[in-house]
């Protein structure tokens, strides 16, 4: 009996049954919606939003309110900045590349020097950051013309690349298998549980609690970047804020995930999972026949009862 | 006539039982005494007849009624007023809003009557005006109070609410001499009003002073109920440490002096900051120097600053012959320092991960480690557990799982893979059980045989006069006196600890 | 330590008190120099007329900064007040319309528009104090459902407001503008809710949930008050809305939810609870109203206007964080 209680406690396994549920119930309300082929489309949109969600992720363990609002700004700001770097060559991918990751680690390292050094919450930074690089996106708009992906990206993403799956998805797992290795079997990893569950504790045992926030920070940054460089390849060029639809729903997957915004617990595999059932559970709004107001009162019901599942804080009586 | 009773009350967080058995009878005009060790479960009482904890199992009856306290207002309700020794004051409300926060005068409905909030809250202010100090007004953000100050708003609001049934958790404990003996006359008053007092503080002069019954507490169960006309000061404490006899009453012969002879390791010379000032010691390799004084004397700022956990202000700090500035644990790490704090859920216990995380973080620090190798660790990790004698299921398990000694072990366990030079330890014992104790002190000595110097701050008296070679009793932030060799007896302490307060 | 030298206390603690009793007043100063900076780049931004304006456009964000400020009293976040402001809008505009846009029919609209938004404030409540659900993703879902409900009502922007609402906005009456006497309501209403119990009592929550449940105050309720006040204050802003803009937009207060909680924390309210004003927040409102009208005057070149408006957010916010931090010391 407790073993089922354990299994029905476990973020991990109520978001894997429950991917399984909706598959099931997309194919039966709209035959061909499990097929291969659509499965394989909806996880190259989940990977997107599952990179984006990995450095969400981090932020959030590492406690101490931590939450990064600004992701969906570097999405956007990093893709013009690919598309530019590569101007549909690929022989533009490598400078692509470093361009999108010094972008990310920039504005991660500002986000974390506000937070650590001038003590601003992390919401507030990271919302203000947010602003500032909407309005960067409008000028560099303005300067220089959007570039395109180079084919190489694009096929990458979408192409069929090993056994069947596109680049992007084995990224994907390999980002995953990192973020799990570094999490668990790493010294950086514990001190990010020991920050973010109880960061005195971690500081009396010399952890340098600025130095990783910090780091953090700059990681999301980072991942963020590299899911830009990827929705680039994904969508062949760079359009106006793309990277808005990421900033919440990637905070969502992170909880659905089962890591609570208080940081300390959790990890990645549990976001993978949320960000895959986060994108069934629209796709499937999308497929049944309803208009799209009735789909968001759905979409917004079901997260609510999805996090009725987990994301339940302590009553105030012990 | 019994006001208030308890009986069989229990509560369990987990793995750790906070109260086992509490049973407690409060007659209508007295004051009762709650006494026990740190962590012996008076909180715990106290909230659940407060209605801020569920019991598991046990009664409350009223008036010989029994009754269900679903809450804190339910408490209120019920003729319930409580101090939390926690304060539960809120920083940047008024005084006034504060000691009438359970029940604002309303003014139409939904209004505050600021008129009768500032009239209302004048009286209660009132009673302590020769001793509140000038800034404590109607007015003031709590925020802006002095510890001392914040306290008696605290007192303020358990007597706001003129409740039948008052319990004080500790409310003198950052008072001074006149606040208190203010706070007693006023006891004495609500007394002959016929209302039923429980009143808990560590201190025996007060507990003699104000006083009608005793009821001591010992490891979670109600010990026993005594006339403080009745009993004396040494009754009180051979109830509370119980069989623990042996270790509560002073060993004749110094325990082991021997290695004392060591070099010095730690040498402290005008060392002043944050609560402690012009402090002056050494302790060799092998010594166990003893902290001593009552609580909040500055000996825990003391070992804090040493460790950098904040720096000292001034001063100077040499260990092994080399000077030493801390400006952080980990800088304090390097240097060889180990620190073990007895707040362990607030300074030690990484809450929620597994034992192995919790026993290693000091060795990969040290050791500058990138993986986590859980076998390697574990490796590095048993042994260090198994000195302390920690009953754990595996070390993949959850901290959490473990009851509050076998916690406090894990985390002196991390400090024992690779040797520190100098082992700080402030209160290491603080609400754990007698065999964790005695586990613990077995190790501290053999630690200080293989030539370690350690600094042992206990709030036990027995366990400074059974550890530690020389004692430095503090008072007022500063060293009153020394004690060492045949002056090591319990009378000159307490004296040593009382004599300016 | 007990003797705290008079010495080192005297002028910072003053500052602090100063700040204690007023915490918007680095806000204050910030709009004071804002407006003589738009004065100095462009003289006539002062005028009657471009004030009247500029209160006419950020009434409604004033609304919502008030909004998002009572749930952050309790330590708590709104992130569908925009989302409620939407659906009031269509919920008004469509009940105007289908009641023939009279004088009775604007009325019995605003009314069920207050309805609606409490309606849906208690929703959140319910959602995260009663069921303990995490405020910034559970307020987010909300806001999800709350905008498929304003499709419903309205699925494309576009249906008119009748002439008498919002010419009666932006209208004057015996010779001053009808939005001053909106601030002028607004002003009342502030001042009485800062005289209520509910007020108070939110901010003790947001000072410390455990010490106010152990006070015993209703900590569950008062969160739930906090959610139900914000919701009736975005209806107010939707009201405003549907003024300036003269129709519906079921997306129309998608943007301006982030600007609420910026402004709340701008205007000196601690997004940790417990500590802040409302008047702070209106002021906030202002100033982001007052950086975009600035960046415009200064002859920003236009595609440049949002970055540096987005810079001088973020640095409004961080002085405004710093500064009474200092204070607070």
């Amino acid at each position: 009996m407790s073993r089922v209680i354990d299994v029905i406690k476990n973020p991990l396994a109520v978001a894997l049954a429950l991917i399984v549920a909706l598959l099931l119930l997309g194919n039966a309300l709209s035959p061909g919606f499990a097929s291969g082929q659509q499965i394989l489309r909806l996880l190259i949109v989940a990977a997107l939003l599952g990179i984006v969600a990995a450095g969400q992720n981090l932020v959030i363990l590492g406690g101490r309110e931590g939450i990064d609002l600004s992701v969906g700004g570097v999405v956007s700001l990093s893709a013009i900045v690919a598309g530019n770097a590569m101007n549909g060559m690929d022989g533009g991918i490598p400078l692509a590349i470093l361009a999108c990751i010094a972008t990310g680690a920039l504005f991660g390292l500002l986000n974390g020097l506000g937070v650590t050094l001038l003590r601003i919450p992390p919401l507030v930074m990271t919302l203000g950051m947010l602003g500032v690089l909407q309005g960067l996106l409008v000028v560099v708009r303005q300067g220089i013309p959007s570039g395109r992906a180079a084919p190489a990206l694009s096929e990458f993403v979408t192409r069929p690349f090993l056994f069947g799956l596109p680049g992007i998805l084995w990224l994907w797992v390999a980002i995953g298998l990192l973020m799990a290795f570094i999490l668990s079997r790493t010294v950086f990893g514990h001190r990010i549980y020991a920050i973010g569950s109880n960061e005195q504790a971690a500081f009396m045992a010399g952890v340098p609690v600025r130095r990783m926030r910090v780091l953090l920070f700059m990681l999301s940054g980072v991942f963020s970047a590299i899911a830009g460089l990827c929705l680039l390849g994904y969508s062949g060029s760079s359009f106006a804020n793309v990277g808005e639809q990421y900033m919440l729903p990637s905070i969502i997957a992170v909880v659905l995930g089962g890591t609570p915004l208080a940081g300390g617990k959790g990890g990645y595999t549990g976001t993978m999972a949320g960000a895959v059932l986060l994108v069934i559970l629209q796709s499937i709004l999308t497929t049944i026949n309803i208009e799209e107001s009735g789909r968001q009162m759905v979409f917004g019901a079901t997260l609510l009862v999805l996090m009725l599942f987990y994301g339940r804080g302590r009553g105030l009586r012990a | 006539m019994t006001k208030l009773k308890l009986s069989g009350v229990s509560k369990a967080y987990g793995a750790t039982m906070a109260l086992r058995r509490g049973d407690l009878e409060i007659e209508a005009g007295e004051v009762h005494v709650l006494i026990g060790a740190n962590g012996s479960g008076k909180s715990t009482l106290c909230k659940i007849v407060a209605g801020s904890v569920r019991p598991d199992h046990g009664e409350v009856l009223i008036d010989d009624t029994p009754v269900t306290v679903s809450g804190p207002r339910a408490a209120q309700a019920l003729g319930i007023g409580i101090f939390y020794q926690e304060l539960s004051l809120a920083e940047h409300r008024s005084v006034a809003e504060n000691i009438l926060m359970p029940d604002l005068p309303r003014e139409g409905g939904v209004f505050i009557d600021r008129q009768a909030l500032v009239e209302k809250a004048a009286r209660v202010i009132a009673l302590f005006s020769k001793v509140a100090g000038a800034e404590l007004t109607a007015e003031t953000p709590i925020g802006r109070l002095r510890a001392d100050q914040r306290q008696l708003v605290e007192i303020m609001k358990a007597l706001a609410s003129e409740a039948p049934v008052l319990i004080f958790d500790e409310p003198t404990s950052a008072l001074d001499r006149a606040q208190v003996d203010r706070f007693f006359e006023i006891l004495r008053d609500l007394k002959s009003e016929g209302r039923s007092i429980v009143f808990i503080s560590h201190r025996m002069d007060e507990i003699f002073a104000i006083g009608d019954r005793v009821t001591v507490i010992r490891d979670g169960e109600t010990v026993g109920t005594a006339k403080i006309a009745d009993t004396s000061p040494e009754k009180v404490i051979r109830m509370m440490v119980g069989e623990q006899e042996g270790l509560a009453a002073p060993q004749s012969a110094p325990p082991a002096t021997a290695a004392a002879a060591g070099s010095v390791a730690l040498v402290v010379a005008g060392f002043s900051g944050q609560g402690f000032s012009d402090v002056s010691f050494d302790v060799a390799r092998g010594e166990i120097l003893g902290f001593g004084g009552l609580h909040g004397q500055g000996q825990s700022a003391v070992l804090r600053a040493l460790f950098g956990a904040p720096p000292a202000l001034s001063g100077s700090v040499a260990l092994g012959g080399a000077a030493l500035r801390t400006t952080s644990p980990r800088g304090a790490i390097a240097s060889g320092l180990a620190y073990v704090s007895g707040d362990r859920g607030r300074d030690g216990v990484i809450s929620g991960r597994p034992i192995l995380e919790n026993v290693t973080p000091i060795h990969a620090l040290r050791n500058r480690l990138w993986l986590a190798r859980p076998g390697q660790l574990a490796q590095k990790a048993l042994p260090a557990l198994k000195a302390l004698n920690t009953k754990f299921a595996g070390l993949s398990h959850s901290i959490g799982s473990l009851s509050g000694g076998n916690q406090q072990k894990v985390v002196i366990a991390r400090w024992l893979i690779d040797r520190p030079d100098v082992l700080l330890l402030d209160d290491p014992t603080k609400g754990i059980d007698l065999s964790a104790k005695a586990d613990l002190f077995a190790l501290i000595r053999k630690l200080a045989e293989d030539g370690l110097a350690i600094i042992l701050y206990s709030s036990e008296d027995a366990e400074l006069l059974n550890n530690a070679d020389r004692i430095l009793v503090f008072n007022g932030g500063s060293v009153s006196r020394e004690l060492g060799g045949a002056d090591r007896t319990r009378y000159n302490l307490y004296h040593a600890a009382y004599e300016a307060a | 330590m007990a003797n705290a030298s008079p010495v080192t206390m005297g002028n910072q603690s003053r500052f602090g008190a100063l700040l204690g009793r007023f915490p918007f007043l680095p806000a204050l100063i910030i709009l004071i120099v804002l407006l003589v900076l738009n004065g100095l780049f462009e003289p006539n931004s002062l005028s009657f007329r471009s004030l009247t304006g500029l209160v006419r456009t950020y009434m409604a964000l004033m609304l919502l900064a008030v909004a998002q400020t009572y749930v952050v009293y309790a330590a708590d976040i709104d992130l569908s007040v925009g989302a409620i402001a939407s659906l009031v809008n269509v919920t008004i505009i469509v009940l105007m319309q289908h009641l023939g846009g009279g004088g009775l029919s604007v009325m019995a609209a605003l009314g069920v528009g207050v309805l609606v938004g409490l309606a849906c404030g208690l929703v959140n409540g319910l959602v995260v104090a009663a069921l303990r659900l995490q405020a910034i993703v559970a307020t987010f879902a909300t806001s999800i459902f709350f905008t498929g409900l304003a499709l419903t009502i309205l699925p494309v922007a576009g249906m008119p407001a009748p002439a008498a609402f919002w010419r009666t906005y932006g209208g004057s009456f015996l010779g001053i503008p009808f939005v001053f006497y909106c601030a002028a309501g607004l002003a009342i209403l502030l001042y009485l809710l800062a005289r209520s119990r509910l007020a108070t009592q939110l901010l003790a929550v947001g000072d410390g949930q455990q010490a106010a449940f152990q006070s015993g105050l209703p900590v569950t309720a008062i969160r739930i008050g906090g959610y139900a006040l914000c919701g009736v204050f975005a209806a107010l802003a939707a009201f405003c809305i549907t003024g300036d803009t003269a129709s519906g937009d079921p997306l129309v207060g998608a943007k301006m939810t982030l600007f609420s909680v910026a402004a709340v924390v701008l205007g000196g309210s601690a997004l940790s609870g417990g500590f802040g004003t409302v008047v702070g927040s209106v002021i906030a409102a202002l100033i982001i109203g007052l950086i975009n009208a600035l960046v415009f005057f200064a002859g920003t070149p236009s595609h440049w206007q949002n970055f540096v408006q987005g810079l001088a957010i973020l640095a409004a916010l961080m002085v405004g964080i710093l500064v009474s931090r200092r204070g607070r010391r």
